[in-house]
This record gives C-alpha cells, structure tokens and sequence, in this order.
C-alpha cells in the first residue's frame, strides 16, 4: 500500500502520530537527563490535561476524548448505583441471613432477676398448733409467744421461717396426727401437760409430731409468773426445734444473693451485707453445716440405690439381703417416699480388692489392719469395681466390703464401732470383718447384715441432707422437704442464672428455641413453686421447684448448644476472598472514579 | 458333651432329646439348689482340639444360670449386674453379642466349634429379641442398648444405627423360651460392625462378667496379649430365660465363650523371643526327597512332628486352680482336651482324669492348685480329628471400575449323599445398591432335568439413602455334592463430603454373609443335625473417593468464574470506551524518572 493512500485512511493516520509522539518522548526524556535543571518542568505525564509546559505538543499529538454527554454520565452513576444497592441490600442481607446463628430470645433481665434472688423472698410459714388442756389462759399464753417470736423474727430480719402459733381445735384427741387442713401443713403439735415433778422439759416424741412440753403445774398465787416463764420456755424450745433447719436453710440462701455477683458490680456490696447478717447473729456451726452440706447429693425425685457385697476371695458367696432390706430398710423409704422414690439393685462381687494404692498398716496395739485417713477417699477401686449405673437417675452406691482374711480384721481410724465411712454425694462403705471358720463364711444371713443396714439407713439420711435433730421422725422428714425446696429453688435459679451468663459471654452459640421453652416453663415453675412456699404447702413447693430445675438444667445442657460452631478468621478469609475481593475491587473503583469526575465537575463549575 | 451344644438343641422344641435334657436340666438344678445355698449356678470348661496345620483350637465356655425373679428385681448374684440393668432398662429379652477377629479356616480346620453358633462376622455382630409395643418403641429401645453396650464393652456398638440394623426374617429365631410373653411383642433386631477392631479393652469388661474375673478357674488364662495373637478369636455373649417345661419356673441364662485358634509355633516362638525372627538353619526340618536338595538349600518340611508345647508355654501362664462357683457334685470335668488318641498329654501331677465320652480326655480342677497340660514332641506326627463341615462358603468381589461392581458368593456342599437347605443373609450398606434383577443362583454341576432354580424362597428389602441398608435373605436348596454360585451386580453411591471416614481410600468394610443351616434330619443316617451358621468374611469395598482438598478448590473456581463474568459485565457498563490516542495515559517510565531527577536534585542542593 502507497503511503499517500495511509493519510486518507485516518486510523493508519492516527497510527503514524502515534509513532511520532513516541519519538518526541524518548527524546525528550533523554534531553531531560541530559538538562537537569531547566527541563525539570518537562518531565510531566504526557497528556495531561493540566500540563503546562509542553501542553502545546501534547495537544499536537494527542486527541481529547469527546466530552461525554450527561446522559452517559447519568446511566453510568445509576449502574454503579444499582449495583451498590443490590449488594447493601439484597446481598449482605442473603449473607447474614444464610451464615448467622440461631438465637431464640431468651427472658435475660427475668433470669437475672431470678439467680440474683430478687423475684423470690423466700419464706417458711410454719403452722404450730398447741393444746393446752389444762392450761386456764392458753390464749393469751400463745400470744406472748407470738409476740416474743415475731420479736426474734423482726431482730434479724432476715430470716427465712415464720412461726405461727395457733391453738388445736378443741375435742381433738390429742393422740391423732396433726391432718392436713384445706392445704395447711401443720408443722408441729405442741402439748402443754402439767409436770409436777420435773419443771419445765420437752420431749420429742420419735414417730410423730407431737412435741410434750413439760412445765410445773401454776399454784394460785404465782399463775403469772408461771405463764411467763412457760410462754419464755415454749418460744426457747420452738427456736431449739427449727434451729438446724433455719441455718441450714439460711445457708442455702445465703450463696443465692451473694453468688452471681461474680460477673456483675452488685457482688461485693451483696456479699459485704451477708457478711453484715452473718455478724448480727452468732454462729458457732457455720463449718458443721458446710461440711454437712457438702454430703449431701443433688435433689432428685427418684434416687437408684445399689447395694453391692464386696468380697476379696469367693466367699461369702451369697447373702440374704433381700429380707435384710425389706427388714431393716424398707420402712425408712416408705416414710422418704413424699420426698423421694427409690428403686434398688444388688450384686455380689468376687475377688474384688481394693486399689493398688491403698496398702493397710498392721497396727500392733488393735490387733488389725488399719487404714489410714488418706486412703478412705481412694478406697472405691473405680476401675474394676462395676459401680456405674445405666439408669437416668443419680445412683446412690452401698458397699459391704470383706477384706481377704489376710488382711483381716480391716479396720479404719477413728471410727465409732460400726466400721463404716460415707464418701460424699457418692454413698457408704461399711467393712465388715468375718472370723475366721465361722459359719457366716459362706452366706451372710440377715441379723449379721443388720448393723451394716442400719449403717446404711443413717448413711442414706446423711446424704439426703436429712438433719439429724430434733428426735422426730416427720419433722425431720418435714424440714428436708423444706430444706430440699429452698434447695431447688436456689439451684434452678442460679442455673438460668449460669446460662444467662453464658449466652451473654458466648455470642456464637446457637439458642434453639427447645432452650427459650426450657428457660420459660422453668422461671414458670419457680414463681408457682415460691407461691406455694408462702402459702405453706412445702410438697407442692418441692414439686414444681423439681420441674423449675429439670427444666433449668434441660436448657443449660441442650446438646445443641454445647457444640458450638466457630470458624477462624483465617479460616472464613480464605472462603470469603476469592469471591469478595474481585467483585469489589471494580465496585469500589468504579464509586472512586465516579467521585473523582463529580468533585472536577463541582469545582469546574465554581471556578466559571 | 450336652454342655456344648444345648443352644442347638433348642431349636427343636418337641424332639424326645432335647425334653430329656431339659428334664435332667431341671433335675440338676433342683439338686443344686437342695444341696448348696447358691441360688445361682455356674459352669465353666475348656476344650482344647488340636487342629491340622499345627493349631490348637482353645474353647472356653462359661455359663451361669439364676432365677429369673431376682433378675427381674435386680438383685444380682453371679448374674453381673453391669449387664443385667442393661437388658432390663432396655426390655431385652435375649441378647447375642460377638465380637471376632481373624477367618475360620474350614478347609484346613473343618467344621466351626459350637455349630458356628458361637461365632460371630468379623468386628462386632449384635442381635437381639426386644420387647416393645411398635416398631418406634422397639427401634428406641434397640438404640439405647446399643449405647449402653458400647459403654460396658468398650466397643463402638453406638454406631450400630438405622443404617446398619436389619429385622432377619428368616436367618434367626430365638433360642431362649418365652412362655408368657405374647411373640408379636417381641422384635429381632440384628446390626454389625464389621469394621470395630476387636481388642485388649473389649477382652476386660469381657472377663470382669465372670464371677471369677479371670482371678481363678480357666479364665486365668485369658490374657489378651495371647487372645489378640491367635489366628481366629470370636468372643461370645448369650443371654436368654430358659423355662422348665414340667414347672413353667424360669432362669436367665449367661454364657460367654472365647473360642480361640492359637498358632503353635508362632506362639512358641514368641515364648524365646517376642520380636519375630526367621528360624535358624539348624532348626529347620529339610525335604530331602526332593530332587534339589542339597547341604545349601532347603525345603522346609512343615509338619514333620508335632510340636511339643504346655498351657504355661502357650498362655504364658497356667490355671490358677479352680473357680470355686464352678466346683460341684457331681462333678463335672472343667478342661478337655481332644486330641488324638495316639497323641500323649500329661497333665500335673496329683489331677484327677475324668473319663469322658466321644474320645476326650477331661480333667477336674482343684482349688488353689495350679493345673497346666503338657503335650511332648511326637514323630512321626499325628492326624488332628477333623470334622467334615456342613457346607464350605466363599464370597468376593467382581468387576472393576469405581460405579460397578459384582458379589459371587460360592457355597459348596461337601455330602455326598445329603442335600442341604441353606438361608443365606446379606445386610448390604446403603451406599452398594445390588440389581435384585441381577441375582443369580448357579447350580454346578448342572442338573440334568435342566431345572436349576435353586433359590426358594427370597426376602429383600431395599435401601433407602442414608436410612437403611439392603436386607438380603434367600433360601437355598443346595443339592449334595454340588456347588452353587450366587452373584448379584451392584451400583456403588457417591458419598456426601462428610460421610466418608478418615481414612476412606482404605474403603468401606462390608459386612460379612450369614449363612443358616436350620435344624434338619438328615436323609442319608436319619440324625439330627442341629442349627448350624457359617459366616463368610467381610468384604472392602472402595468407593469413588474425592480428593478432600476439593471444597477449597471448588471455592476458588467458582469465585474466579464469577469474578471474571461480574468484572466484564461491570466494566462493559461503566468504563467508557475511546479511541487509542483519547486515552489518557500514564507515562510510568516519565514519573519514575522524574522522581529520580527530584531526589537527584535535593541531592545536588
């Protein structure tokens, strides 16, 4: 092709200045290393539009692109725009729909309110009745003991019971038990009999729930004093009867307003007023209670007893303890059963020894084998002795141990005659030693098994938290059932307590809405159950604060929400990026570039 | 011996044998019970049957019985209670649980002790007769006691789930008696693993079941460095009530048993020296009959003696004397030995020899004395009794490639003169998907009258994805002397990313083939050949396997693909588009140098 023919063509026009334009910058550079001072001002990004210097060339050269007309420019900015809408709006809305977690809304302040003890002012009021058939002014004697408890009551205010007197109907016998009336509980019947011989005394009766008070019958002149003294004797031996129960109840409590102070400002000004309490009133047995306490194993509304023979060689081969528990047992657990239910299970272990580091001392002076203190926690040789237990409830284990004949007779320090230690929240063990050519060798028959039973039973109270005063059975029944319901209370609230906290420091869990249930029907069942602990029915309050901490605890261990789901960070870049960073990038350039434009316009237009 | 087979013997329910067992059963029961305090009896023995090939078949039995009454109220005896709150928990009324590791070898050992009624497929094989009102209660309760095992015997058993349970209708019919309980209440429930790795830790809870906990009796022997070494190991649990027919008093039945196959010399070697080294020249035994052999070389001659070896040599330790439960009147032998007569055993000294039956020499354990067997070294050697088994089977894949494949089961039936009628079970997983269209049943040789329908009758139920495995059960008649190939083609499933295991180019373990043979008369001697099984070993299966690094991969194309679609479409819409001298360019080259020409500059001044 002629080149004359090129000049018309004016793309191969363009090409040929295209070329001279290259030659004029490489020359021009070149002057420039050459002209350092003179020619600094040339050294500019050729077609510029500000350049200044050798703005005439460049004009020669290059061409300016047409000036876009304002509709481009608008269809421009409302792409960009959509785009952007479409990403804030559709896009990140898609992508925290699809990667959030699940979180039903849980009652937070409520669970708050109900681990701090806020919503609940726990109460205990208890019913006594009294009868005084030979008393001329029972009622006004039964309102001075009124008076002088509800004093000690508003003394240290604090305190959960609530006595309240009232006189037995009349034409009762006294023999019968106190009945449950229309929903009242009465918690004791207090009888008044004339002793003339031994002023004033209490007894407990053991079956019952009478309590005999003894005083010495008022002659004429001094009916006055009489009263006094007797209203002074009846409030003394009241508080003497509720006195374990209300510190150990009081104990209960006391973690209830102090404890969940642990995450939150309230604590130290909470625990400082219990420390205040605590000082007001003077308590010897704070470290008794505690360690008693500590035995006690969680509440529950059926408990599977296991009572295991433990033999170190293959005799005895068997036991009679099928009538011993029967015998021996059976009418205790009769009477716990408005507590609690238990269903039973035995078994014989053979050549069963204790742990490898557990090695008895011969002790001269006794003439046995003894453990020493340290070992008895180890004892329990866990790894073969087949102890678990496959049922849901929490399993209470009692073990009659006979040691090798080696190694007989086993005996432990310190103990009274029984032999026998209670390992906490776990249960009892009880060493028996056989002697040697007797006949129980081989087969243990029931009045051999007794002791150990009896062991047992107060092994089983024990770790029920039954308190072990006043004599009365269905007292002492009647203050576990009290004793278990402040229990369940404080453990259920302090649980939706727990997992508030934990929902709060953990935002990555998932909540499902099983959990939002859980939560509701508990804090349900506790406010029932602290109406009915006001009203006075304990066994509808034990009731619906087992529901209240079943369903705590259901919500606090749901499966779900143990496995939480987390990804790295790394971890979610890597996913993200490939993705993310190629789409934005000419987003983001696309917005500058448009703002770039938008600001030269804004300021070419004031500058006209 | 009644004692090892009584399970066998159950299936026939009417037969004159078996209500005289039963009646002396109950006889011996009655007398244990007038003549001692125990309300629980025990038994246990050990047979040891030398094998061909230089193997010793070890058999150890236990077996407690106790009234069902107490079990029912959990008071617990020589009954472990570990196990019994479990059944009762989960309202099972019979279990079977087996535990095997190694494959039987019919050709050289014959026929599987017990009937094969004791063994169970490689890894774990549970079944079980649960008690429930629908098929929801009873799946739920199947579940639990699948989890409750696991934690008892150390096992994965929890993986037994919907997928690997299957309702045999034809392989299995209960062993234990149930006559007060309505039979449609009770559910058969059967799930395997054939991939759990027997060992050491499901052997302890094994032997802690045992009223003797392997502290005295046989079960002294029991150690699972020697149980996990042998050829072929199973472990066993049976648990059933056993009803006496004259009183309708019932029991509950325990029975464990180990049977082992213990290789001689390698056990004798590992005696000298536990890491397993080439024999020395000296003490190999030279084929000098053949042509080539020479002072050089040697072609060692496996069996020319039988090797000399003791309890103590084998087990690494000997009976500790007797498990006391297991001591009664009338005495009852507590270790046999099968070996062939010419064969000389010598017991310790001072052991009574307690004459027995059908060839075997039993001895009576003494307490606290330690008993222990010796067999000294015999030339030339002798031939181990051998027993002939019922049918020989064989299974294994076929076909290539990674969506195809076939399964060819042979089974061969040895008799010359009986045919034998056989119920053949497979439980497939979901992801090998068999044609049912493909099976066939080949009869070799091929029969004259040219009807070979061997296949009467056929159950199949097919997987659901992710739900349930195939269920296979066909009965076969097999004619004697004759073979029968059953193949089938299956499809093989893609798994999803997550469903495959840590190590999934080993591939997936397929649970092995039950074979049944049910109780039968047979037609050439007019016996009773009592219900035998005979399972095949488990197949490894290998599924097309994605390289694992392929979600990253996946992520990575497909955001490049989408970048670079959304990066020319965005482009396309907002850049403007100009000719090549209305570019505005940058001269990078004249901005470096200018900055250059700056620094000089400050540089200068």
């Amino acid at each position: 092709m002629e080149p004359s023919d090129d000049v018309q063509d004016p793309l191969a026009q363009r090409r040929l200045r295209y070329r001279e334009l290259l030659r004029n910058i490489t020359m021009e550079s070149d002057d420039t290393a050459g002209a350092k001072d003179t020619q600094r001002d040339d050294v500019l990004p050729v077609g510029f539009e500000d350049s200044q210097g050798d703005g005439a060339t460049v004009e020669a050269t290059f061409k300016q692109p047409p000036p876009e007309t304002p509709e481009t420019i608008r269809t421009r900015s409302w792409v960009l725009a959509t785009f952007w809408i479409i990403a804030v709006f559709l896009g990140l809305p898609l992508w925290h729909a699809t990667t959030t977690i699940y979180r039903a809304p849980l009652p937070m302040q409520e669970m708050q309110n109900w681990s701090e003890g806020k919503l609940c002012k726990t109460e205990f009021p208890l019913l006594v009745e009294v009868e005084a058939p030979s008393l001329p002014d029972a009622e006004n004697l039964l309102k001075t003991v009124q008076h002088a408890l509800d004093d000690a009551n508003d003394f240290a205010a604090h305190k959960p019971h609530h006595l309240r007197l009232r006189l037995a109907a009349k034409g009762k016998s006294s023999d019968e038990e106190p009945k449950v009336e229309k929903d009242e509980n009465v918690a004791c019947l207090l009888r008044l009999l004339p002793d003339s011989q031994n002023g004033f005394h209490h007894n407990v009766q053991s079956s019952s729930r009478i309590v005999d008070i003894h005083y010495p019958p008022p002659s004429s002149s001094s009916q006055s004093t009489v009263n006094a003294g007797l209203a002074k004797f009846v409030a003394e031996t009241l508080e003497v009867l509720f006195s374990q129960e209300q510190e150990l109840i009081e104990h209960l409590l006391l973690p209830q307003t102090s404890n969940p102070g642990s995450l939150n400002a309230l604590s130290s000004q909470s625990a400082d007023e219990a420390r205040d309490k605590k000082a007001h009133q003077p308590r010897p047995i704070t470290a008794d209670i505690s360690r008693r306490m500590s035995r006690v194993v969680k509440y529950s509304a059926n408990y599977h007893l296991t009572f295991s023979l433990f033999t170190a060689t293959s005799l005895p081969a068997s036991w009679d303890i099928e009538s011993a528990i029967s015998q021996y047992l059976t009418p205790l657990l009769s009477a716990l059963s408005p507590i609690s239910n238990f269903t039973i299970s035995t078994q014989v272990q053979y050549y069963a020894s204790i742990s490898s580091s557990v090695t008895p001392a011969y002790d001269d002076e006794l003439k046995s084998w003894v453990l020493k203190k340290e070992d008895l926690s180890s004892f329990i040789n866990s790894a073969e002795w087949p102890l678990a237990s496959i049922s849901n409830d929490p399993n209470l284990n009692f073990i009659l141990y006979i040691p090798h004949p080696s190694m007989s007779p086993l005996t432990i320090p310190s103990a009274t005659h029984s032999n026998s230690f209670l390992l906490p929240q776990w249960g009892g063990v009880t060493i028996l030693n056989l002697e040697e050519g007797a006949s129980s060798l081989n087969h243990l028959s029931h009045p051999i098994l007794k002791p150990a039973l009896d062991t047992f039973a107060t092994h089983l109270l024990a770790l029920l938290g039954a308190p072990p005063h006043p004599a009365s059975l269905p007292i002492r029944l009647d203050s576990l059932t009290r004793q278990r319901s402040a229990e369940v209370l404080v453990s259920a609230s302090s649980t939706l307590g727990s997992l508030q906290r934990l929902v709060n420091a953990l935002p990555s869990i998932s909540i499902p809405s099983t959990v939002s249930e859980s939560v509701k029907d508990s804090i349900r069942h506790l406010s029932l159950a602290c109406e009915e602990l006001r009203k006075g029915r304990f066994a509808k309050a034990l009731e619906m604060g087992r529901i209240a901490q079943e369903e705590a605890e259901k919500a606090f261990f749901e499966r779900t929400m143990v496995a939480q789901v987390y990804f790295p960070d790394e971890h979610k870049l890597a996913v993200y990026m490939p993705l993310l960073g190629p789409v934005s990038v000419p987003l983001v350039l696309g917005v500058i570039r448009e703002l770039k434009r938008a600001i030269a316009e804004f300021k070419k237009t004031r500058a006209k | 011996m009644t004692s090892f087979s009584p399970r066998s013997l159950q299936w026939l329910p009417f037969s004159p044998k078996s209500l005289i067992s039963r009646l002396f059963t109950t006889i011996t029961l009655f007398l244990c019970l007038a003549g001692s305090t125990f309300a629980d009896t025990y038994d246990e023995n050990l047979l040891l049957q030398p094998l061909s090939g230089q193997f010793l078949l070890a058999s150890f039995n236990f077996k407690s019985h106790g009234p069902i009454q107490s079990f029912n109220k959990q008071l617990f005896e020589l009954f472990p209670r570990s196990l019994g709150q479990i059944l009762q928990y989960t309202h099972t009324r019979e279990l079977h649980l087996r535990f095997a590791l190694g494959r039987w070898d019919s050709e050289l050992w014959g026929a599987q002790p017990g009937d094969g009624q004791n063994a169970g497929g490689t890894g774990v094989e549970l079944w079980a007769w649960v008690e429930a009102e629908n098929d929801i209660e009873a799946e739920a309760r199947w579940t639990s006691l699948n989890n409750a095992l696991s934690g008892l015997f150390c096992a994965s058993l929890n993986f037994i789930d919907s997928t690997r349970t299957i309702r045999p209708v034809m392989s299995f019919s209960p062993t234990g008696d149930f006559p007060h309980m309505n039979k449609t209440d009770l559910f058969l429930l059967h799930g395997t693993l054939p991939k759990e790795p027997v060992c050491t830790e499901n052997l302890t809870p094994f032997l802690k079941l045992l009223p003797c906990k392997g502290k005295s009796g046989i079960s002294t022997l029991l150690d699972g460095h020697k149980l996990f070494d042998a050829s072929f190991q199973s472990m066993s649990i049976d648990v059933r009530p056993i009803c006496s027919p004259i009183n309708g008093h019932c029991d509950i039945e325990i029975q464990q048993n180990i049977d082992m196959v213990l290789d001689i010399s390698r056990s004798l070697q590992r005696k000298d020296s536990p890491v397993p080294r080439p024999r020395d020249q000296h003490e190999l035994v030279c084929d000098t009959t053949k042509s080539y052999a020479s002072d050089e070389y040697c072609y060692p001659l496996d069996n020319s003696f039988d090797l000399p070896w003791s309890l103590s040599d084998l087990f690494g330790r000997s009976i500790a004397g007797s498990c006391p439960f297991a001591v009664k009147e009338p005495q009852t032998p507590h270790v046999c030995i099968a070996a062939p007569h010419d064969r000389q055993v010598h017991p310790t000294e001072g052991t009574e020899i307690f004459a027995s039956q059908d060839g075997k020499q039993c001895f009576i354990l003494r307490e606290n004395q330690i008993f222990d067997i010796a067999l000294p070294k015999q030339e030339p050697p002798t031939t181990p009794l051998r027993q002939e088994p019922l049918l020989y089977a064989e299974r294994s894949f076929t076909g290539h490639g990674q969506e195809h494949g076939g399964v060819k089961t042979v089974l061969r039936n040895p008799s010359l003169k009986d045919s034998i009628e056989v119920v053949y079970l497979e439980s497939l997983p979901w992801f090998m998907k068999p044609y049912l269209h493909t099976l066939n049943a080949r009869l070799l040789p091929p029969p004259l009258d040219g009807d070979g329908d061997v296949i009467s009758e056929l159950y199949y139920r097919p997987a659901l994805d992710r739900k349930r495995g195939t269920q296979l059960e066909a009965k076969l008649v097999i004619p004697a002397n004759s073979v029968v190939i059953v193949t089938y083609d299956f499809e093989k499933a893609v798994l999803r990313y997550t469903e495959y295991p840590p190590d999934a180019n080993r591939g997936f373990d397929v649970a092995s083939a039950i074979i049944t043979i049910p109780p039968h008369r047979r037609g050439s001697d007019r016996r009773n050949v009592p219900a035998t099984s005979i399972r095949t070993t488990s197949l490894l299966l290998s599924l097309p396997t994605p390289d694992f690094s392929m979600p990253y991969n996946v992520i990575i194309f497909t955001s490049t693909i989408m970048a670079l679609a959304f990066g020319s479409i965005i482009n396309l819409l907002i850049r403007r588009f100009v000719a090549v001298d209305e570019v505005q360019r940058m001269d990078i080259k004249g901005k470096i140098m200018g900055l250059i020409g700056k620094v000089k500059k400050t540089k200068a001044e």
